[in-house]
């Protein structure tokens, strides 16, 4: 039990104790489904995810199903959990995890895998799907990482592939149905389940792989099962279930605030970006509806800051109708408005009248790479004037700081584009010396790179990641010609990048390595304090597997990809298209401009940019 | 402008003596925009609900006498005050009362509470801590360590049927944190760590009790 000696001996006791105003508990015996929604990272993390509030809500809605929350305990409590033997419990009851009829996790990204494992022994479940029998939780996962989860395999015993508010409820209702008419069995409602839209169940599929280690094959063992999984997208945005009030953390998490969904997908085609293809095709909610959801999450929730959430805020087709909506009344109510990911090319004078309303001390613009050539291969549609712009308009308004995000070791990369980089960020600089109306003393911008990890569904999904030594080469070069006191260079763990890049682009067979993990006691690798590459490099020696044949190698177009499973919508034709014509440095115009025939409009959906879809 | 100053009493127990004070301030300030209750605010350019709250309850400490003072900007009574705060707080966070507050803060002298967790203390062994000076260790700001006596800031500890009672220091410049004397009488041995703080009063100079 849960005592009070536990949570003397920890830090945020506040984590592990639920009770928030606003969270969902329901009378035990009333319900036929008990649905714990777990978060592999720690409670200030998962409670910030606009995915669990949306799907906690569109479980909870059904009367007889109850949707508690779960989050990973921090090693400083799960030392106490183990040596209390107090297994894993959700928040809301206080019962163990494994009694529940379905444990969900979420995958949000790689290098939370490890607590996945841990949390499965915190929960006393057998790790492999194999051992588990009739009684215990159907191990679901879902999130960004299931458009490859083939890693997690043989842990989990089914994958939900794409939107989950409406799937998610069909899932837990066809549960119910054969429980109470007597004819449930674990593989005969899983086998039931994958004939069903966007239910993956990996033991379904037999892998083959040729001598050379590629995949060879995926063969469904049964004809009832089909060669292929379509992902779900909700088709009508401002039709979809919306909680009308979240669950009030006490404890201050990331995101504590309201949090609003404006639309789905992107336009843009960026081609290293797995976001902007595995969520097209790009569906919008009204100015309306979005306005009446935020006022709505305002009056219930009482928090005073409202981040408008999209892919690339400035590309919503109706923003100065929306904000000038949303101003009528938060202005009035003391309510923050604050747009993150925006695009320099669409940034207007008027968006930062809009915005600079509100708290907000500097602005981050993502060029990724330093020069045009390479801004073209990667399809990242923005020019070096367009950048200047923004950053004057930005400094016009008071601003001093800019952020400035790269990417190191993209295909076709130079140590031109490296010069680039610099080469940019000092006119920057430079750029706010020539802004008329510009305040304060000198100018700080902030050169952020990140390392290039190729993901599955992406034009880049065949190239290899940067080797760890180019890798921290190219940083070296950039720290030596990063010199100007105004320039600041900060960079990613390459380490950290690899493991992810071999994770992301994994077969089956890396269950193997996840498992050596588990023996390691490895978690929270998502924590640079807790991330230690050689634990990586024993498990995949321990496991027999080369971590490069995943991260650094190119993988062949004409192989069998362990993803080739999964249909995303957008074709692998379009992406090979695009794979190409990145390496003529050729860009692509974005769905607003013309339709690239991506293919993502066979899934139809209610949307203003992808002409060709319809309902 | 109407600027009515309004003083809530509540309550924190249960599984609120994990929240921190920084954490129960955005809580109350999000319950009080959900309950409408018509806030000033501060000026300035980062404006912030005026809210002034008595000496904070340290971690694992719980109360049933928690002051708190706000201001509005338009008449509300009392009575709907309280009636809208008490719906947007979960188990845990309870409004005792709702009233005009007749004299200020600054008058408290000390915090009466109730501990738990010592019951194996002997007479003697209490008179034995209460005769001498009670040294504990501080960290100052710049980290260093100092030892300070905390004994004139313990007015009376007294058993008073299974619990200790305990009125202790809560002027700003003399405020004894609870878990201090607790902490301090664990190490001496009069208790065995697993003890518990519950703030049940406050008191002027003169010993009339002060709400």
């Amino acid at each position: 039990m849960l005592t009070d000696n536990i949570l003397r001996n920890v830090m945020k006791p506040g984590r592990y104790t639920g009770g928030e105003f606003g969270q969902t508990v329901k009378d035990k015996t009333k319900i036929n489904a008990r649905f714990a929604f777990c978060f592999p990272d720690t409670y200030e993390i998962g409670m910030s995810n606009l995915g669990m509030r949306l799907l906690y809500h569109a479980l909870n809605q059904m009367p007889d199903t109850w949707c508690e929350r779960v989050f990973a305990p921090w090693p400083d409590m799960e030392e106490q959990m183990r040596s209390n033997s107090l297994p894993l419990y959700a928040l809301e009851s206080g019962d163990p995890v494994k009694d529940f009829d379905f444990m969900g996790i979420t995958l949000q990204y790689e290098l939370c895998y490890t607590n996945v494992l841990n949390m499965l022994e915190l929960a006393g479940i057998p790790l492999l799907a194999k051992d588990r029998g009739e009684d215990f939780p159907i191990v679901v996962g879902g999130g960004p990482c299931t458009y490859n989860a083939e890693p997690l395999c043989d842990f989990f015993d089914v994958f939900s592939i794409g939107e989950g508010e409406e799937a998610l409820c069909e899932m837990v209702r066809l549960y119910i149905e054969m429980k109470s008419s007597g004819s449930y069995t674990k593989a005969g409602y899983l086998r039931e389940l994958s004939h069903i839209e966007g239910f993956y169940v990996p033991s379904l599929y037999r892998v083959e792989y040729n001598p050379d280690g590629t995949v060879e094959s995926y063969a469904p063992l049964y004809p009832d099962v089909p060669g292929k999984i379509r992902k779900r997208i909700i088709k009508d945005l401002d039709a979809a279930p919306f909680p009308d009030t979240f669950v009030m953390p006490y404890i201050e998490t990331v995101h504590d605030r309201i949090t609003e969904e404006v639309y789905r997908g992107c336009i843009r085609g960026c081609r290293f970006c797995q976001a902007g293809m595995i969520y097209r095709p790009v569906r919008e909610k009204s100015p309306d509806r979005v306005n009446e959801q935020v006022r709505c999450l305002y009056e219930h929730t009482g928090y005073d800051e409202v981040s408008l959430l999209s892919l690339s805020i400035s590309d919503y087709s109706r923003l100065s109708h929306l904000t000038e909506k949303l101003l009528e009344w938060t202005d009035r109510e003391k309510v923050s408005l604050s747009l993150p990911s925006l695009r320099a090319d669409t940034f207007s004078k008027e968006l930062m009248d809009r915005i600079s309303s509100v708290r907000q001390s500097g602005l981050t613009f993502a060029p990724e790479a330093g020069t045009q050539r390479l801004r073209d291969a990667i399809n990242k549609n923005i020019s070096e004037e367009e950048i200047l712009r923004a950053c004057s308009l930005a400094f016009a308004g008071g601003k001093s700081n800019v952020k400035l995000y790269f990417m190191l070791g993209l295909p076709t990369e130079t140590k031109e584009d490296l010069d680039g980089i610099r080469d940019t960020a000092m006119r920057v600089a430079e750029e706010f010396y020539r802004t008329p109306g510009r305040k304060g003393r000198a100018p700080q911008v902030t050169i952020s790179c990140a390392c290039f990890i190729p993901k599955p569904f992406t034009a880049f999904q065949w190239d290899a990641q940067d080797s760890l030594e180019s890798l921290s080469e190219k940083q070296r070069y950039l720290a030596e010609i990063i010199s100007d006191k105004r320039l600041k260079f900060n960079y990613h763990d390459a380490y950290a990048s690899r493991v992810e890049a071999a994770l992301a682009r994994g077969d089956r067979r890396l269950g193997r390595v996840l498992l050596e993990c588990r023996r390691l006691g490895m978690r929270f690798d998502a924590w640079d304090e807790f991330f230690r590459y050689e634990d990586w490099i024993k498990a995949f020696s321990a496991a027999g597997m080369d971590m490069g044949f995943y991260a650094n190698r190119a993988f062949s177009t004409e192989e069998t990809l362990p993803w080739d499973i999964i249909d995303i919508g957008v074709t692998k034709r379009f992406l090979l298209s695009e794979y190409n014509r990145s390496r003529e440095s050729k860009p692509t115009p974005n769905c607003r401009e013309s339709c690239s025939g991506c293919g993502a409009n066979r899934l139809g959906g209610v949307t203003a940019w992808c002409p060709k879809a319809s309902e | 402008m109407v600027s009515e100053s309004v003083r809530i009493s509540f309550s924190k127990t249960g599984r609120l003596k994990y929240i921190s004070h920084l954490d129960l301030c955005r809580t109350m300030q999000t319950a009080m925009i959900r309950a409408k209750i018509p806030l000033r605010y501060t000026e300035g350019f980062n404006p912030h609900p005026k809210m002034i709250f008595t000496q904070p309850l340290p971690l694992f400490a719980e109360s049933e006498c928690e002051l708190l003072d706000i201001r509005l900007t338009e008449d509300m009574p009392h009575e709907e005050i309280c009636a809208r705060l008490r719906k947007e707080f979960a188990d845990g966070l309870y409004i005792n009362k709702v009233y005009e507050p007749l004299s200020k803060f600054g008058e408290i002298s000390y915090a009466l509470y109730k501990i738990t967790g010592f019951e194996s203390a002997r007479e003697r062994e209490l008179e034995e801590l209460l005769s001498g000076e009670i040294a504990v260790k501080k960290k100052t700001k710049d980290g260093k360590e100092k030892v300070i006596d905390i004994r004139p800031l313990v007015r009376s500890l007294e058993r008073r049927e299974d619990a200790l009672e305990a009125l202790l220091g809560a002027a700003p410049d003399s405020y004894l944190n609870p878990d201090t004397l607790c902490r301090s009488m664990c190490e001496r041995g009069l208790g065995k760590g697993a003890y518990g703080i519950l703030r049940i009063g406050w008191y002027r100079g003169d010993m009339s009790p002060f709400e």
